[in-house]
């Protein structure tokens, strides 16, 4: 499949990778494109959207997910679809994150070109801002990969730690690292017409590259085994005594709910006033109940949150890094996806035409539901 | 005598249910089943809604976690429904709250989802009976005694 590469120049990966890109803006084969980049204050790379070649200093690759690059498609596209053809630089999670979006009438496809990028997981924001013996996390991660070294592995969030996916589907190209010699070589995965029509003319080189389909099917293998570990360790994180302490620590910021990319909704339930309630009714409580913990409905919000969110959760991770009090939410949420999905053999993020679960049926299923 | 029986009926566990029933179909049904007299225990608290599609799992689970024992939808027999699909949707709901029980800790038994129609306010009737006796032997909900829920 894959039989273009990017030669890497001087060990540079990001840089070989920001001059391919620059090309594509250069030529006009993308109007402008979304991509990571590095902020002034070198601290952090967050997504830009950007025409300029000349300002183009991308990093592609650097563990890290700030914000949802999903949710920053759906903001530039749901009003009016892209009049001219931008380039997504994106990670797995968050293309699957999109494709849901796009199921949900948030984001449109017209005029974009998903360009995936293999990842090799993230770090939270803080240790990617400070990196232990003030390393550059992207040479760090690049180099525990090229070594097969775990030492990567201690520092990635949680979420990354069991992806469901770490190299993209549903991409028109990707930039692959998986299967190629780091350091010398990125992949250049041409997946559709559209993605075959943005590479029209861009210089890259060709090599057989035999390796890629397998280390790609070797990594699938590890993350989905690491991933089964998890639901499986995770799945006593059930009850309501376990569950009330799980969620002890939490706020109400309602953070979670703001970084997730599946929570679209401009005005959430819970941010209205559709739970407010007169004095005597918490009065009322308090006499019946003895005590209760205030605010009273952080439980209900997780749980509707969940209830709401849960079949198309591309388990991205954004909700427990958004999280002030540390809560692990993907604990409890990807066994949650996990048994909520297969109820309805539902795959978020894996094919754009299929139908959310919640707004389609059948007229003989679950007939046993509502009958004595 | 009297302080003795009123003490007694105090410390048995009465269900607490909270009914969301659809406009067109249940709610007809329990309007039946009250002007032809038809006796059923009075612990199911009915909500009319327009549509049993219309009740977000967002308010079961609310219900549930104030305190309710019980939570009963009742809806249009499926094909019946006056907005075409609203109860086949809330069939899938209804399956994906299980799912979301399960991780709550509760029993899936306190939800139930019914189809009773306008003319069967016998059939409403009876469903309130059973459904008041399984919540009754599955007893109360532990929530109440979870203050920081």
């Amino acid at each position: 499949m894959t039989d273009k590469i990017l030669k890497v120049k001087n060990g540079d990966v990001a840089g070989s990778v920001n001059e391919f890109l620059k090309e594509l803006l250069k030529s006009g084969k993308v109007h402008a494109l979304l991509v990571m980049q590095e902020v002034p204050s070198k601290k952090i790379s967050f997504p830009v959207l950007i025409s300029d070649p000349g300002q183009l200093n991308a990093n592609v690759f650097a563990p890290v997910l700030p914000v949802s690059t999903a949710s920053i498609v759906s903001k530039i596209t749901k009003f009016q679809a892209a009049e001219k053809l931008v380039g997504v630089v994106m990670h797995p999670c968050q293309i699957r994150a999109l494709v849901e979006l796009v199921k949900l009438n948030q984001a449109s496809l017209e005029n974009i070109v998903i360009i995936g990028v293999d990842c090799l997981g993230t770090f939270p924001l803080n240790i990617y801002t400070d990196f232990p013996e003030k390393k550059i996390p992207t040479q760090f991660i690049l180099d525990a990969f090229k070594n097969k070294s775990k030492e990567a592995e201690k520092y990635l969030r949680s979420a990354c730690l069991v992806c469901k996916d770490p190299v993209p589907v549903n991409a028109d190209i990707v930039l692959g690292l998986y299967g190629a010699d780091i350091g010398k070589e990125v992949f250049v995965e041409v997946c559709t017409d559209a993605g075959k029509k943005l590479l029209d003319g861009i210089k890259l080189d060709s090599k057989d590259v035999k390796g890629r389909e397998n280390a790609v099917k070797v990594v699938r293998e590890d993350k989905a085994n690491k991933r089964d570990e998890f639901v499986k360790k995770k799945s006593s994180l059930k009850g309501i005594k376990v569950l009330s302490e799980f969620f002890d620590k939490c706020v109400n910021c309602h953070n979670c709910m703001k970084a997730c990319p599946i929570c679209y909704c401009k005005e959430c339930l819970f941010d209205s006033s559709v739970f407010d309630a007169e004095a005597y009714k918490f009065l009322r409580k308090a006499e019946s109940k003895g005590l209760f913990k205030m605010p009273n409905d952080s439980i209900l919000f997780h749980l509707g949150r969940m209830n709401h969110m849960i079949l198309s959760c591309v388990e991205c991770g954004l909700c427990e890094q958004a999280c002030p009090s540390d809560i692990l939410l993907m604990d409890v949420f990807i066994p949650a996806a996990e048994s909520a999905q297969k109820e309805f053999d539902y795959h978020p993020g894996k094919d754009p035409e299929e139908k959310i679960p919640m707004v389609v049926y059948q007229e003989d299923e679950y007939v046993e539901v509502g009958e004595a | 005598m009297v302080e003795e029986k009123k003490e007694s009926k105090k410390n048995e566990f009465e269900p607490k249910i909270v009914g969301f029933l659809c406009n067109w179909c249940s709610y007809a049904g329990a309007d039946l089943a009250g002007t032809s007299r038809i006796q059923y225990p009075p612990n199911v608290r009915i909500i009319r809604v327009m549509c049993s599609g219309s009740v977000d799992s967002v308010y079961i689970l609310r219900a549930l976690l104030e305190g309710a024992d019980g939570v009963f939808v009742g809806g249009c027999h499926p094909g019946d429904c006056h907005y075409l699909d609203g109860n086949y949707k809330a069939r899938r709901r209804m399956v994906l709250l299980r799912d979301i029980l399960d991780t709550l800790g509760l029993e899936q038994e306190r939800v139930w989802i019914r189809w009773i129609s306008a003319s069967e306010g016998q059939q409403f009737a009876e469903t309130m009976r059973e459904m008041t006796e399984a919540i009754r032997k599955l007893g109360p909900t532990p929530i109440t005694k979870q203050w920081n829920i």
